[in-house]
């Protein structure tokens, strides 16, 4: 068979910092049957989504208006664990709207890793301070233990740090 | 300025009659990652999987393509493929690699669509049936009993101790213990009585009388219900909640009951370096409105860190709500590991809600104090 391709897809998340307390992501998504838009605002400290925007230019499925105005359900809702649940649950998992829900899944993703990202540029170059670095941010946030290879039990990252499964009086 | 942006592309080719080739490419400001992906066009099945790093953070990052091969056989149809590739090759591996797999395999079940023009269907998973097989759970409880010999514990204070945040499987799909099973650890351990809080589901209350006699112990149910200000969790509702429900229809629900809210691990983080760069508060987070709609918030949970249960307590004690603890135990070794102490004895759901209302308990690791620490 000759290689052509029989679909393609592009997708592209960017995410700005607008201000001190608000954040904004966006994600556009081309394929051979889509063309659509979602844009989110999210309000800090919280993470809390402020605004949720949908369009859709193209698309091979019709997809109601009722659709992209449930995308707005996830309004107040925050960026944290459970979110995809969460909006799914309130927006529906319906076949026609699914895409535009993936779309704002990966806005948030987004949001969370351009926090990420100034954290772990200030990683040094050298292995053993690198490594004293990356046990340093997994002890600040306990939670990114076995959360990945580089964070595994055997990891030697995560070497004398405790694994989060005790109870700790607050 | 733009501060992080993320590119994915993703092309399906017809390899032959029976076979797609996607290739992806996912490049963003931290990662950049490839993937050749085989999958069978007449079912959907990952035939083969080749994976490259172009760019990585930590040097452990590598391993993370052996990895890979474990994804060799899911179908990307199967219900619950996109949290399964999550949880093996995200969690085990690498979550770029999780998250390009799965668009890999979403852009191939839309080729698929193109070529057989006709709309692919979700395979079901087995719904669960907690309360059937009765007979089967008798059975097991009687070899059960015979094995484990209960445990006598001294404890530290007088007090009624009920872990009022327990998940059984089935009822709780995220749960890998039977109920019998936390009943029997729960008894072991020295605690007084336990609330089945599953995920948006309601234990029939003939089934739990029932394992209370069987077990000679208390069980209150409870249910976990996932709101749209996050998990709740709620005694005294009858009514069983699918799906998400907004908080404030939820609170009406259970006024009219006259049943109790309780927040579930309100500040429980997520995979985020440099959290403390948003700058939240406990004062910033008292504004929040479910702290207005909720009667008390859980303080001690055995899954979220120290920080945030401590966080969860100042929030709790600045708006005048009671904290409790339960250990979300979603396996028997965390039964316990959490409770709330209440200070006169708990015979019914009513007792516990009478108790709760009067703010007469207090939140307890359960199990560091019965052994002394």
């Amino acid at each position: 068979m000759p290689h052509i391709l029989f679909f393609s897809r592009n997708r592209s998340t960017s995410v700005e910092h607008i201000d001190e307390s608000l954040v904004r992501a966006c994600c556009r998504l081309q394929d051979t049957l889509m063309d659509a838009v979602v844009e989110i605002l999210v309000r800090l400290p919280d993470l809390e989504l402020a605004e949720v925007r949908a369009e859709v230019f193209r698309s091979e499925r019709v997809i109601p208006p009722d659709a992209m105005e449930d995308l707005r359900k996830a309004i107040g809702t925050r960026i944290g664990p459970g979110l995809l649940k969460i909006m799914k649950g309130l927006v529906g998992n319906r076949e026609d709207s699914r895409e535009l829900v993936n779309m704002l899944e990966e806005c948030c993703q987004g949001v969370i890793l351009s926090f990420t990202k100034d954290a772990l540029a200030k990683a040094p170059e050298d292995g053993e301070k690198a490594k004293a670095y990356y046990t340093g941010l997994v002890k600040e946030n306990v939670r990114l233990y076995d959360s990945c290879i580089a964070f595994a039990p055997d990891s030697p990252l995560v070497q004398g740090i405790e694994p989060p499964k005790r109870s700790r009086e607050g | 300025m733009l501060k992080f942006m993320r590119n994915k592309v993703v092309g399906i080719e017809r390899r032959d009659e029976d076979t797609l080739q996607a290739y992806g490419v996912l490049d963003d400001d931290i990662y950049a990652v490839e993937l050749g992906v085989s999958l069978g066009l007449s079912d959907m099945v990952i035939r083969s999987i080749e994976g490259r790093f172009k760019r990585w953070t930590t040097p452990e990052c590598p391993k993370a393509i052996p990895v890979l091969q474990q994804a060799v056989g899911f179908c990307a149809l199967e219900e619950g493929f996109s949290q399964k590739v999550q949880k093996n090759i995200g969690r085990k591996g690498c979550r770029h690699f999780a998250n390009l797999l799965v668009e890999c395999c979403s852009a191939a079940e839309q080729a698929a669509r193109l070529i057989r023009g006709v709309k692919l269907e979700k395979i079901p998973t087995e719904s669960p049936d907690p309360q059937g097989r009765a007979q089967e759970r008798s059975e097991r409880l009687a070899k059960r009993e015979l094995a484990q010999a209960t445990e006598t514990h001294a404890r530290d204070g007088a007090g009624f101790f009920i872990d009022l945040h327990v998940h059984t499987a089935p009822a709780s799909p995220c749960s890998v213990v039977r109920v019998d099973d936390v009943i029997l650890e729960a008894k072991r351990i020295g605690l007084d009585g336990i609330c089945l809080t599953d995920h948006n589901y309601v234990w029939s209350k003939a089934m739990v009388d029932q394992l209370a006699r069987e077990h000679d112990f208390l069980i209150l149910r409870g249910n976990e219900i996932t709101t749209d200000q996050g998990d709740m969790l709620v005694f005294g509702l009858e009514k069983e909640i699918r799906g998400i429900i907004k908080l404030d229809d939820l609170r009406s629900l259970v006024s009219e009951t006259e049943g109790f809210i309780i927040a579930a691990h309100p500040f429980r983080g997520f995979l985020l370096f440099g959290s403390g760069q948003l700058g939240l508060t406990p004062e910033k987070a008292m504004e929040r409105s479910l702290f207005k709609l909720v009667d008390a918030v859980e303080v001690l949970n055995s899954k979220v860190t120290e920080k945030e249960n401590h966080f969860a307590s100042q929030v709790a004690k600045s708006m005048g709500l009671g904290g409790t603890g339960g250990s979300d135990a979603h396996q028997v070794s965390e039964v316990g590991l959490c409770a709330t102490r209440f200070f006169a004895k708990i015979t019914s759901e009513k007792d516990l809600i009478d108790a709760l209302r009067g703010r007469r308990y207090e939140a307890v690791a359960f199990k560091k104090r019965r052994d002394g620490f």
